[in-house]
């Protein structure tokens, strides 16, 4: 059987006018996290609906393991699309059980999945009762019920603590270590770094940019500096690895030439006798690079 | 199929607004069939009081075979009730945007639609069940001379009363995959008589009615009426149909199959 779990060929959804996703072409490998990155309104959401089955394609088409999708397909998937949805009047046990159900999912595993998003304590209370975060919670409980394959999460940490957000990224890396292929729709880029093998950027619908995640960092290296000197910038310019030089809440930031990194810097300065406070290699983060694959797209 | 309507049944089970609706189409149901000869008793002492007097016991309200078509008749008005319930499960499925996360988690529009029309049969069979239940236990009661063959004339009524509950939740279903508010889709239930009358009205002016009246039998809710025709006036010495007509019973399968059929192509064409 080949590896590729999710395969997604010139998918259109047009809104009217609007066209929100457009011509999409997307391969989703087993194993990999992968991040759905865009802009407010690219169309990620639609993209998720229509693998979903609840948004009808205006053209194109994807296939679930090989095969064309149907709604037995989608019991083997866990997906949380944007807010979670569950019968308000209903206790948390109950709208799992009901979840269980539908997917046909054995009822022993909620339990656990409740002791995974720490809800076991409120299981009982009507839904309507909890708080946001509690909420998100249930909807990634109710995604993990049937023990899916995959997993798709919609902005998961939407409204959750910043130790809610660090429980949901080990939530799914502990999945993903399962073997589990995940797809992350998110706007917290640095969640997508810390989490995710892969990614895609979407603009207006439109596929941008699709690779591995380890590839972002590299390329080109910015160290930063510090050091109590009052000519730092003149002798930062004088190296002659220094490409571009920034200062930034008082550190210097140098962006290297191709070849020189920053213990050749170092050496440098303190050859020159200065001694850095700070010293430290920076890789390009996603989010530069986001913005980057945006603003080229111009 | 069990499966589809356990899952239905489970969402509903644990709504209070749920149980109220039903136990009060149930409790209402059972008491006014049930209390009709009382009714009429009272009704005839206050009568007796202004100088008329009725013998009750002479209109064989609650006779076999009279009593099928009787609380047959009485019984359909309150279907409303139950209409009222089916439009909230509904509704409150795209209200919550619950049909949207039923269809994620691996339903098939069909089978999502199945699950509320197996439902409206459980609601229709139980109506059934509850009449069958109050006919033959206040038939024994008040039936002077009990005559066994007696008591299976006119229990096609029955299968007519399936029908009728069943046609008009059908109704209430696609009416609420429609519109999809609950307000809205109520007030629109509740008028539906009217607003066909008022069509119907228009088209068939008096000049017009010999010629094409016998179309009305076609029109929706009118065919659901049919099904069970009004038999009191049998006591004013008036001709009544005490059988169930084949022709609006096919009829009102058409239309059950339609509006059922219209639930379906809309939910199937819909983003949700
Ligand atoms: N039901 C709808 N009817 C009309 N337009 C829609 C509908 N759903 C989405 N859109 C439009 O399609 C575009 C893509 O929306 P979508 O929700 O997929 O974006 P998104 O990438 O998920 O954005 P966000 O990051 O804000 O969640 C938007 O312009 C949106 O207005
Ligand atoms: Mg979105």
């Amino acid at each position: 059987m080949s590896d590729v779990v999710l395969s997604i060929n010139k998918l259109t959804k047009n809104f009217g006018k609007l066209c929100a996703v457009n011509q999409l072409d997307l391969e989703v490998r087993r194993g990999q996290i992968f991040g759905m990155l865009g802009p407010n309104g690219s169309g990620k959401t639609t993209t998720l609906g229509m693998l979903m089955g609840v948004t009808n394609p205006t053209s194109g088409s994807f296939t679930w393991f090989g095969e064309a999708a149907t709604h037995h397909t989608r019991k083997k998937i866990g997906a949380v699309l944007e807010h979670p949805i569950f019968y308000p009047y209903l206790s948390g046990q109950k709208n799992l059980e009901l979840n269980a159900m539908v997917k046909g999912a054995d009822p022993a595993n909620i339990a656990k999945v409740l002791d995974i998003v720490e809800l076991s304590a409120r299981k009982d209370d009507k839904y309507k009762t909890y708080s946001l975060g509690m909420k998100q919670r249930l909807a990634i409980a109710s995604a993990l019920v049937s023990d899916p394959i995959i997993l798709i999460l919609d902005e998961p940490t939407n409204g959750l603590d910043p130790m809610g957000i660090a429980e949901i990224r080990e939530i799914v890396k502990r999945i993903a270590a399962d073997g589990k292929t995940i797809i992350l729709a998110s706007h917290l880029l640095d969640e997508v770094q810390k989490v995710c093998s892969h990614f895609a950027v979407l603009r207006k619908g439109k596929l941008m940019h699709s690779g591995p995640v380890d590839e972002v960092g590299k390329g080109e290296e910015t160290v930063e500096v510090m050091a109590y000197h009052d000519d730092l910038a003149v002798l930062l310019q004088e190296f002659i690895g220094s490409g571009s030089i920034k200062k930034e809440n008082g550190v210097y930031q140098v962006t290297m030439k191709d070849g020189f990194h920053s213990q050749d810097l170092n050496k440098f300065l303190f050859e020159k006798g200065i001694v850095t406070s700070h010293l430290a290699t920076k890789k390009k983060t996603l989010e530069k690079q986001f913005l980057e694959i945006l603003a080229e797209a111009h | 199929m069990l499966h589809l309507l356990k899952i239905d049944l489970k969402k509903m089970t644990s709504y209070r607004t749920f149980w109220v609706i039903c136990g009060l189409y149930f409790l209402t149901l059972g008491f006014t069939t049930a209390s009709g000869m009382e009714i009429l008793r009272w009704f005839a002492n206050k009568t007796v009081e202004f100088g008329a007097s009725i013998n009750i016991d002479r209109i064989p309200l609650y006779h076999f075979p009279d009593i099928w078509q009787n609380l047959i008749w009485i019984s359909g008005l309150f279907k409303l009730v139950l209409a009222v319930m089916v439009v909230i499960s509904i509704t409150n499925e795209y209200q919550y945007r619950t049909l949207r996360q039923n269809i994620i988690d691996g339903m098939s529009r069909w089978e999502f639609v199945l699950s509320k029309i197996l439902t409206n049969v459980l609601l229709s069979v139980m109506s059934v069940g509850m009449l069958l239940l109050i006919a033959i236990v206040t038939g024994l009661i008040y039936t002077p001379e009990l005559i066994l063959a007696d008591v299976f004339i006119g229990t096609e009524f029955l299968l007519a009363y399936f029908l009728e509950v069943f046609a008009f939740l059908s109704y209430a279903l696609m009416l609420g995959v429609f519109v999809q508010r609950s307000g809205l889709t109520i007030v629109l239930l509740m008028l539906s008589h009217m607003i066909e009358a008022i069509i119907k009205l228009n088209l068939f002016r008096e000049s017009l009615e010999p010629s094409i009246g016998w179309l009305k039998q076609f029109f929706p809710l009118e065919s659901i009426t049919n099904l069970v025709p009004l038999p009191f006036a049998r006591y004013a010495f008036q001709e009544i149909q005490d059988y169930v007509s084949l022709t609006a019973v096919a009829i009102a399968l058409v239309w059950t199959f339609l509006f059922n059929y219209f639930s379906y192509l809309k939910l199937k064409r819909a983003d949700i």
